[in-house]
């Protein structure tokens, strides 16, 4: 993305004429009440689809009128009873009466339909809009408005676990493509007035719904303003998933390091609201945005909370040396062999010597081509059909793995370190924060190759450097660590019991800053202790 | 400006510290026992008492000029030409002490580790690396010594505990040594390790709270003090004087002699020097970062990234000058004892004329002074 800007100026000049051309032209005409005019112009966009199904009928036996859909987004069943029905027969307590036309309007809202999301719409462009929605429009001769009732019914999935966040302890759900249904889990979860979802339509073509959502009185005003501005900014054709929208609200387009979480859990989303972040959904993305991202969120998962404190703290420290490892393993193991094989025990250095003697590579080459072709593995897998895929990576790994070495390709310690690499990655719960470190991983490498330990040093101390002068939003990437922050520290690389962490995070500058009442804090288990130990149990029994 | 007071006194103090600790620790126990022989920890003590007033000096500066910067509060005190002239000075000799830290530490590396490649890809290494981030502004400068002060503390702690189980207390005796003029002399050579605390007079205008630059200054001169300490008691104590004067770093042959329990590394030299090359970086970063913004501001110019690429073939050239490692020492130490005229002198002048002239910082940074006084 670093041509963005670039790109976006030379947009801005096509602006006017790319979308939807025809509509464009006739943004501001009005319905004229003409009957035969409303329907010559509906049928001169739209006409030409299949899909699009012309109902000509009479409102109340009398009045002319014309109904519109396309067949394939609507409920029939609800078009048929809720619609044309009560269009079709006057309401009894009206039978008889001589309707005037300019009565007729009044009556099909509020006597007439069964349909809550009912309104008139004089505007043609919106109409139209309406019925590419999934609406259904409803023109009836001699009225200047026409109906539009949103009858949008488009088959979606059932609510499955979240594939790429699983968790043993914690809820199930996960997000699917629909913004509603998504929204709606949202509010469940978290049935409160000061839940606010903005909405924003974003993509010149696709005209996808953008939800924005934030706590009032705990996300900071500033943050929800950015939020807002950088969306507002983004001039594109498609959004087709919420990672486009990623792309063009972060702050560095050139880092390897993503700047804003995705997740397609309800129940983190909510969690990170109440933090005080903002989250962004996409109609049409099961993964919603959370921004801002500091870095420590990336190897943070649903159960460190759910799980007791003492064990997931463990987990997690597990976690950051499997982060380091997959980042460091190789160009360690490679600076090593290849310029101070004295660090490492001499019994284990005559090992590795003997395992690397039929080898004819210098170990950076060696490990660049093991690591090359796990990548190759890796990606295959991704692609293979479900069927086959376990097999053939079975196959791939072991099979290759140890064909290599047997061949004399590669030393048994490298396929091993390689190995643990890889396996290392996979542990970063964040797959994109991952990502970044698998990259940074070859740029390591050939360092050691060339310069050996003083090399990996000069990468990492490049790469955290980096880190440092990153932002997400405005807050530094690797706070709480840096600025400190003693509050934020509690949860930082151990994760400290729930009532240690009063606060909301400080850097997002959050309105209402505590978390977790006094009370809770301090003595939620000091008041019934004596409840049911076993002396009270027993004189209860004895009396 | 204001927007960027960002910079607490934890931050300032780690500046301090990683500034201080560079590559000067590697011969550190080699300059002191030259001076005083087994006095060697009383002529560090005493170099840093006479850092501690160089720093003293700067920090009462800083809070009376609270939002200058050295460059900008000198014209102040002493008229805008005079002042030019010594800001100029203050920045060529920064330029020399980043171009003598990157040879210095390229030479380690080449000797000890990478012994076929040439010192001068070591240097440029090191520099661009030094020149790449200071393209930064100064409150991410604050995070980068925050982020590495552990890495710092972490290798000197773990070689000064490891190696006292070699210690023997006799080398440390007698305690006073034998020569006193000789420990004058070390006294200056070993405060000159500590000029890189004059990256204080750049940083506390960015402060958060530039009233306590004081306590700052007090922890920063205390820690990096205290592991100097460390460090040459620890190497007197292992190898005693007469050894020592046959050892060009004593403190990285102190690492080859220990060695971590249960055989994890068989030998540390390697893995310490690896580590230090962050510490020796945030050493280089300061002093160019000092440089470059140093330029900026005499030219009243608001931008210091584009000196960060300018300077750099200036500084490797001058780097590449000294002969040897024999010539390079020598210069070292002689624009180390120039440099304390300038660090300690310096501000030392300006603070006497800022007092007799009765000259003080803007309106703000009187009211925040009042208020603490």
């Amino acid at each position: 993305m670093p041509f963005m800007k670039g790109f976006k100026k030379s947009n801005k000049k096509t602006k006017a004429a790319a979308p939807s051309q025809k509509l464009a032209a006739h943004e501001h005409d009005q319905i004229s009440g003409n009957l035969e005019d409303t329907i010559a112009f509906i049928n001169d966009l739209l006409g030409a689809n299949m899909d699009l199904t012309v109902r000509r009928f009479h409102v109340f036996g009398k009045y002319q009128a014309v109904m519109y859909y396309f067949s394939n987004m609507i409920n029939q069943t609800v078009v048929n009873t809720d619609i044309l029905k009560p269009l079709m027969y006057i309401p009894p307590h009206l039978e008889g009466k001589n309707l005037e036309i300019q009565q007729l309007e009044e009556v099909l809202l509020n006597d007439t339909l069964y349909h809550s999301e009912a309104k008139m719409e004089s505007q043609l462009s919106t109409l139209v809009e309406g019925i590419l929605r999934g609406d259904t429009v409803v023109a009836i001769e001699g009225i200047k408005e026409a109906l539009i009732i949103a009858t949008r019914t488009i088959d979606k999935r059932g609510i499955d676990q979240p594939a790429t966040e699983q968790v043993i302890r914690g809820p199930r759900e996960g997000f699917i493509e629909m913004l509603g249904t998504n929204i709606g889990l949202l509010r469940y979860r978290l049935p409160s007035s000061d839940l606010r979802i903005e909405s924003m339509e974003i993509g010149r073509r696709t005209k996808s719904k953008v939800a924005i959502c934030y706590m009032e009185g705990i996300t900071n005003p500033e943050l929800v303003k950015e939020v807002n501005t950088r969306l507002a900014k983004i001039d594109i054709d498609a959004v087709l998933d919420s990672g486009y929208l990623e792309q063009f609200i972060e702050d560095n387009h050139l880092s390897p390091f993503p700047q804003v979480q995705y997740t397609e859990r309800p129940d983190k989303i909510v969690a990170n609201l109440l933090e005080g972040r903002v989250a962004i959904l996409v109609d049409g993305s099961p993964l919603a945005l959370v921004v801002p991202t500091v870095f420590n969120q990336f190897y943070q998962t649903v159960e460190d909370y759910t799980e007791r404190f003492l064990m997931m703290s463990a987990v997690r420290l597990a976690r950051l040396v499997a982060l380091m490892f997959s980042l460091i393993f190789p160009s360690l193991y490679v600076s090593i062999i290849s310029f101070n094989p004295e660090l490492i025990p001499t019994e284990f250095a005559v090992a590795v010597a003997g395992g690397r003697a039929g080898v004819p590579f210098p170990a950076v080459i060696e490990v660049l081509i093991i690591e090359v072709s796990m990548e190759v593995l890796r990606e295959a897998t991704i692609r293979l059909p479900q069927q086959v895929g376990g097999a053939l990576s079975i196959v791939g790994v072991l099979v290759v793995g140890q064909a290599a070495v047997a061949a004399g390709f590669a030393s048994p310690i490298t396929v091993v370190i390689i190995a643990l690499t890889t396996i290392g990655s996979f542990a970063t719960p964040a797959y994109n924060a991952a990502l970044a470190l698998r990259l940074l991983r070859f740029p390591l490498i050939m360092m050691a190759g060339t310069f050996g330990l003083y090399g990996v040093m000069i990468g990492l101390i490049l790469i955290a450097n980096h880190l440092l002068s990153l932002k997400s939003f405005g807050v530094p990437y690797l706070s709480p660590l840096v600025p400190g922050n003693f509050q934020g520290m509690k949860d930082l690389i151990i994760r400290g019991p729930l009532s240690w962490m009063k606060n909301r995070p400080s850097f997002l500058n959050p309105v209402d800053k505590v978390k977790v009442g006094d009370v809770t804090a301090g003595e939620a288990r000091n008041g019934s202790d004596s409840a049911q130990t076993p002396s009270t149990n027993e004189k209860e029994k004895e009396g | 400006m204001e927007e960027q007071r960002q910079i607490t006194v934890i931050q300032t103090a780690a500046i301090l510290v990683s500034t201080i600790i560079g590559v000067g620790v590697l011969p550190l126990p080699l300059f002191a026992v030259r001076a005083g022989e087994s006095a060697a920890p009383l002529v560090t003590l005493f170099g840093m008492a006479v850092a501690s007033i160089g720093l003293v000096l700067i920090t009462w500066l800083g809070m009376r000029f609270s939002n200058k910067t050295i460059i900008q509060y000198s014209e102040d005190i002493i008229g805008k030409w005079a002042a030019r002239l010594g800001s100029l000075l203050i920045i060529v000799f920064f330029a020399v002490l980043t171009s003598l830290t990157a040879r210095e530490f390229g030479e380690v590396v080449v000797t000890s580790v990478l012994k076929s490649t040439p010192v001068e890809v070591t240097v440029i290494v090191m520099l661009l690396l030094a020149a790449i981030s200071t393209r930064n502004t100064i409150t991410t400068f604050a995070y980068i010594h925050h982020f590495y002060f552990p890495l710092l503390l972490v290798p000197i702690l773990l070689i000064a505990f490891l190696s006292f189980k070699n210690a023997e207390v006799i080398n440390l005796q007698p305690i006073f040594g034998n020569d006193l003029k000789g420990i004058m002399m070390g006294t200056m050579t070993i405060a000159a390790l500590f000029q890189g605390s004059f990256i204080l007079t750049m940083v506390i205008p960015s402060m958060r709270k530039p009233e306590k630059a004081m306590l700052a200054s007090f922890w920063g001169m205390l820690i990096a003090g205290g592991l100097y300490l460390l460090i040459v008691v620890a190497a007197v104590s292992v190898f005693g004087a007469e050894e020592i004067k046959n050892l060009l770093w004593p403190t990285l042959e102190l690492a080859k002699a220990t060695s971590l329990p249960a055989n994890i590394l068989e030998r540390l030299d390697a893995a310490v020097l690896a580590v230090w090359v962050t510490a020796v970086f945030t050493t280089l970063l300061s002093s160019y970062f000092f440089t470059i913004y140093a330029i900026t501001q005499l030219f009243r110019l608001a931008d210091h990234k584009m000196f960060s690429f300018f300077l750099l073939p200036f500084v490797f050239i001058m780097a590449m000058l000294p002969q040897n490692i024999v010539q390079m020492y020598d210069i070292i130490e002689n624009v180390g004892r120039i440099g304390l005229y300038i660090t300690i002198g310096y501000p030392g002048l300006l603070f006497m004329i800022s007092i007799l002239r009765k000259k003080r910082g803007n309106q703000n940074g009187d009211e925040s002074m009042d208020k603490i006084g």
